[in-house]
């Protein structure tokens, strides 16, 4: 090992003079300092052999190097910007399978995305990232690639991990064009400075038209694309192109090794074993395995007992420099502690000033979370608990309510966030769970001059008890080809939107400027936008204030007993419609029983829609064969098992993906 | 008599030693309650089914345990056996006689019943060789009831005379419907002209008495018009005894791949229902008992066979998936042949023993109340109580309360007439205590009855939160 990193720190100090000299095969070394099994398993593997650039066989060996350090100048710090089914995954994939990051019988698919949630479901939720090693003219190039994560929930991450790069691969599908998720975060990068290389995708297909995508990317984005490489990445066509491009253009990172060490955290996880897991790119200095430093904004201080590199598997190095990615674990016992956006400095010799751009999660969107069994409460907390180590903008306390008994009331930056959370409870926590529509935070201003903060519409102070309502709302900029404007103006005026100003960016593409009650957007708005902008359309909102609005609560009563769990605030105009879509879908997903069961909402006394569930006719098992009761038994049992699972809203019996349903209902129409 | 109707050859030898005698199952009821042993005593059991799986081919909405025989020679009496069966009623013979009777001072038997499959394609020397059987193993009582079942188009006058002749004296026949394109698109093996042959037959045939009439009500196209005429059919032939089943589409079976259940071509659900209130009525106003969910009875023509089963007693069974309750232990046997002699030999051999897992407490109320539920006489309260407790007792009954009140549940005095919601109530306040004059609960006919998994599931949520 002391071979290796005396080998290593050469390289930095004389890079020409590498002991590693392409063409020359070097013995076998073992790979240095390997700790964990994790990273054995491709470390047992690993050997420092040469670097034969030409030769197409050894240029995956190279990838073996990647421990080792290269001058400042040949590190290129990237990210790939695309839509949701772009080919991001698969092209990160591909470059490390090219460089020999990943051998390809490691290779399993979309190896950045490490959740299973984030494989199903194709979108990146935890940021990873992976150091390559790459030559080009015989010169070894250092390239880190930060994943980002797609969603509007989680923009704040974005911008975070992009502060981390100097360029950016943007992938657009060579059939699809330019999309909404794209667009938002292109103009986050360019905000960032960074530099773009277009990439178009998915050549291979019969539909690809790279001439005309690459046309409305210059249109659209702005961005030159005479020469945008054209790639398919499942076929591996352009991948070394790519590469080519990310070490030509992607300019280096600025060589401040000499400044007191500011290192930007972009992720952060928690591990059962080692504590919080903080990835992060050192922008100044250089930090050192055991180095005593501190977190900016939350002023605490840590002694780094383990650091390294991502790639993608984590292996141990002793410094970093200036420009260079890696993980440090420092016994940090919440990612609440390790927040994205904070920055890492020396202990004794502070920066002067954090890194800009840091904030705090603020929680959007409020929902209440009960197990579906009561003795699952306790589990729920503990699992909760669990996830906020790794989840720093997930918030919770606990709530009771008649029907749902005792749950939680949590709070989330989205909806996406909001389901993520979700599954990973009933997914990993094994927990049942009943989850209320998502609402926002009220101000309720009640009759004695109190003002109260409600996010829970059970909650809510009586009609005869309150004055006004206030509610958050949120200055949303909408951008979108013109031959969307209509659509989307259709969209804000149903989200009781008040539009400010719309003008032209470009000849064909629009921004338009809307104040929108945050409970509006909370529901499914962005897929609206993008539905009824076939997805051209990209948004971003920041929270502006609050304002006093007509809302009422909306109860929803089954069989004369009123259901806590699906009240719901909304605006006086538009609570017939919500009314009578959550009791048409009630009388849907309740199954009939032996009685008829009138289904209503209402306003206070006032029945606003009503709906009534017919009773069941028949449920007999008529054959009781040769005695033989056990199949009719379980049969039996099965059904009395199912009733378990429903709760009890008076005589009804109402299944939990009744519930689940009408909840999501309401996500939609509210 | 039956001696002689017995050939040698079904005289096996024993080949093996006496099976040694299997260890004796564990006691009865482990975690049952001092209570629950009390009311139930290990009771002896005094009617066997055997099961005879042979037919013709599978009808489609069938998923029994079945072999499937071809069109082979209509009416097997005796020369020309086919194999199949012979080595079938062989394999049951060893089990019969590798079965240990639960108690050594003899009971005997006062029901067997011959399911299927198809028994009457079995010859009825074969059917004999089974009851010489049974009958040297456990006994007979002085007038057992014998019931076998028979498709028609399987039997003819001579063969159901010799049935009769080897001890048969009860008859189920499987008619299912009256009209030819019903019985063609079940896939039965008969049509309408062997129903009114077989009708003919078995009215006709000296010596028998009671037989009963199966049939389904919600087949696939059935209108309600044809319903009324099966069941006026029915009833024109004057059978003792009529079993209505509700068609129940299995998964794995011709229906289950065909239909949808509610869905066209199959009746809706208000059709179905509707067609089991025609039925009640109708048998109802032709003077039959609806006795139990799927069966109507002339007075004192119950199938005492199959009342065994509705009062959760004791059991033997023998063949192919055949089902048995003895000494507290349901035991299925293995549904293919192979499987089933494997397990015959292990019996034999005296290396199979039933299950150690006797039911436990709340299984044994749980198969109480779906079972005693599914019957007119209904839930017998005292007993329940004092056998599972006064407490679940009175959840029960609270549970049942709103269904006292729509009717779909009746509470009944000790004579079995119905009480007052006025009167339920008050037994519910006094806790069952004092003057209690609720003695028993059954669902309603019709309305209950067609509700009847609904309310027995609720009650397996009391008896199981």
């Amino acid at each position: 090992m002391a071979t290796a990193t005396a080998v290593s720190r050469l390289a930095v100090l004389a890079p020409g003079t590498s002991p590693l000299a392409p063409g020359r095969r070097r013995p076998a070394v073992p790979f240095p300092t390997v700790s964990r099994p994790r990273v054995l398993s491709a470390a047992s593997r690993g050997r420092v052999l040469c670097l034969a650039a030409s030769a197409p066989a050894s240029s995956t060996d190279a990838g073996q190097d990647r421990l080792q350090k290269v001058p400042i100048t040949n590190i290129r710090n990237f990210c790939i910007i695309a839509h949701i089914d772009h080919g991001k995954s698969t092209l990160a994939d591909k470059l490390l399978e090219m460089t020999g990051t990943v051998q390809k019988r490691d290779m399993k698919q979309q190896f950045l995305d490490n959740m299973d949630l984030e494989r199903e479901r194709g979108i990146t939720i935890k940021l990873q990232a992976a150091r390559m090693r790459y030559v080009m003219n015989n010169e070894p190039y250092c390239l880190n690639l930060i994943d980002t994560p797609g969603h509007v929930d989680f923009s704040y991450e974005v911008s975070r991990s992009l502060a981390a790069c100097e360029g950016a691969l943007l992938v657009v599908d060579a059939s699809q064009g330019v999309e909404a998720q794209t667009l938002a975060n292109v103009y986050l990068a360019l905000e960032s400075n960074l530099e773009i290389i277009p990439v178009l995708n998915k050549i291979d297909l019969p539909g690809a038209e790279p001439d005309r995508i690459a046309q409305e990317i210059e249109e659209i984005i702005g961005l030159d694309c005479s020469n945008a490489i054209r790639c398919s990445a499942k076929e591996g066509i352009g991948i070394t192109e790519i590469l080519d491009a990310i070490v030509t253009k992607v300019p280096p990172p600025q060589d401040t090794l000499k400044n007191p060490l500011r290192a930007l955290i972009f992720d952060s996880y928690y591990d059962a074993y080692r504590g919080v897991i903080v990835y992060f790119r050192v922008i100044d200095g250089s930090i050192k395995k055991g180095d005593k430093i501190c977190f900016m904004a939350n002023k605490k201080e840590y002694v780094a007992d383990e650091i390294g590199v991502l790639s993608p598997n984590q292996m141990e190095a002793d410094e970093l420099h200036a420009g260079e990615v890696g993980y440090l674990s420092a016994s940090v016992r919440s990612v609440a502690d390790a927040r994205v956006g904070d920055t890492i400095t020396h202990f004794a010799k502070r920066a002067e000033s954090a890194l800009p751009g840091y904030s705090e999660a603020t929680p959007m969107v409020f929902c209440g979370l009960f197990p579906l069994e009561a003795d699952q409460f306790e589990e729920l907390r503990e699992a909760l608990g669990k996830l906020q180590l790794n989840d720093a903008a997930l918030k919770f306390e606990p709530e009771s309510s008649s029907a749902m008994g005792f749950g939680f009331r949590c709070g989330f930056l989205g909806l996406l966030h909001m389901e993520i959370v979700q599954e990973r409870l009933e997914r990993e926590y094994n927990l049942n769970l009943i989850i209320t529509a998502p609402s926002v935070v009220y101000r309720v201003n009640c009759a004695n001059n109190e003002t109260v903060e409600c996010s829970n519409p059970s909650l809510l102070p009586e009609a005869g008890k309150r004055r006004s309502i206030e509610e958050p709302y949120v200055k949303i900029e909408l951008l979108t080809p013109k031959d969307y404007i209509g659509p989307i103006m259709e969209l804000g005026q149903e989200r009781r939107g008040e539009f400010k100003e719309m003008n032209y960016i470009t000849e064909n593409r629009a921004k338009l400027i809307y104040m929108l009650p945050l409970a509006e957007m909370v529901g499914d708005f962005f897929d609206q936008l993008k539905s009824r902008s076939k997805g051209y359309a990209s948004m971003e909102y920041a929270v502006v204030g609050y304002r006093e609005s007509d809302l009422v609560k909306l109860d929803i009563q089954i069989n004369g007993e009123p259901v806590e769990a699906l009240s719901t605030i909304v605006h006086r105009e538009k609570a017939y419609t919500v009314g009578r879509a959550l009791t048409q879908k009630l009388k849907e997903l309740i199954p009939r029983q032996m009685f008829k069961i009138p289904i209503q909402a209402c306003i206070g006394a006032k029945v606003i829609a009503s709906e009534a569930l017919s009773a069941i006719r028949k449920d007999v098992l008529s054959k009781c064969y040769g005695g033989d009761i056990s199949r009719k038994k379980k049969l039996l049992k099965k059904q009395a098992e199912g009733k378990k699972r429903m709760k009890a809203i008076g005589r009804v019996e109402v299944p939990q993906e009744a519930f689940m349903a009408v909840l999501k209902l309401e996500k939609e129409v509210l | 008599m039956l001696r002689s109707a017995f050939p040698l050859v079904f005289q096996f030898p024993h080949r093996r030693k006496p099976p040694p005698i299997p260890p004796r199952p564990p006691p009865v009821r482990r975690y049952a309650s001092p209570a629950a042993a009390a009311a139930f005593p290990p009771l002896p059991p005094a009617s066997a089914y055997v099961h005879l799986p042979f037919c013709r081919k599978r009808c489609h909405y069938c998923d029994f345990p079945i072999v499937a025989l071809g069109s082979s020679s209509p009416f097997p009496r005796g020369d020309g056996d086919d194999p199949r069966i012979s080595d079938y009623v062989r394999l049951l013979l060893r089990e019969v006689a590798a079965t240990r009777p639960v108690s050594d001072d003899g009971v005997p038997l006062e029901t067997i019943f011959f399911g299927g499959g198809t028994p009457s394609l079995v010859p009825p020397k074969l059917v004999a060789a089974v009851l010489d059987a049974l009958r040297g193993k456990f006994g007979l009582s002085a007038c057992p009831e014998v019931s076998i079942e028979m498709d028609p188009g399987t039997f003819d006058a001579a063969k159901l005379r010799d049935l009769v002749g080897v001890g048969v004296n009860r008859v189920s026949l499987g008619v299912q419907a009256f009209q030819e394109g019903l019985l063609r698109s079940c896939g039965r093996a008969h049509g309408l002209r062997e129903v009114h042959e077989a009708v003919g037959i078995v009215t006709g045939c000296e010596g028998l008495q009671n037989w009963s009439m199966d049939l389904i009500s919600s087949l696939p196209n059935q209108t309600q018009d044809m319903w009324e005429e099966s069941l006026r059919c029915t009833i024109d032939a004057r059978p003792t005894h009529v079993s209505v089943y509700d068609l129940q589409i299995e998964q794995g079976t011709k229906f289950g791949q065909m239909y949808t259940p509610g869905v066209f071509p199959l009746p809706n659900e208000t059709d179905s229902a509707n067609f089991y209130k025609i039925a009640s009525k109708r048998l109802s106003e032709a003077g039959y008992q609806h006795y139990e969910i799927s069966s109507y009875c002339k007075t004192g023509y119950e199938c005492k066979h199959n009342v065994t089963y509705w009062q959760n007693r004791p059991f033997y069974a023998f063949g192919l998936g055949s089902a048995s309750y003895i000494n507290g232990v349901r035991f299925s046997r293995p549904r293919r042949m192979k499987d089933y002699a494997d397990w015959v030999q292990k019996l034999e051999d005296g290396t199979w023993c039933p299950e150690s897992s006797t039911s436990e407490l709340k299984d044994m109320a749980m198969d109480s109340v779906m079972l005693s539920l599914r019957t007119a006489s209904g839930l017998d309260l005292h007993r329940f109580s004092k056998s599972f407790g006064k407490n679940l007792t009175l959840s029960l009954c609270t549970m049942f309360r709103p269904f006292v009140e729509s009717g779909l549940v009746i509470a009944m005095d000790t004579e079995r007439q119905a009480l007052q919601l006025s009167e339920f109530d008050v037994d519910l306040e006094n806790k069952g205590d004092t003057g209690s004059r609720v003695a028993f609960i059954r669902l309603s006919d019709p309305d209950g009855f067609l509700l009847s998994n609904e309310l027995i599931s609720l009650a397996f949520g009391i008896i199981s939160p």
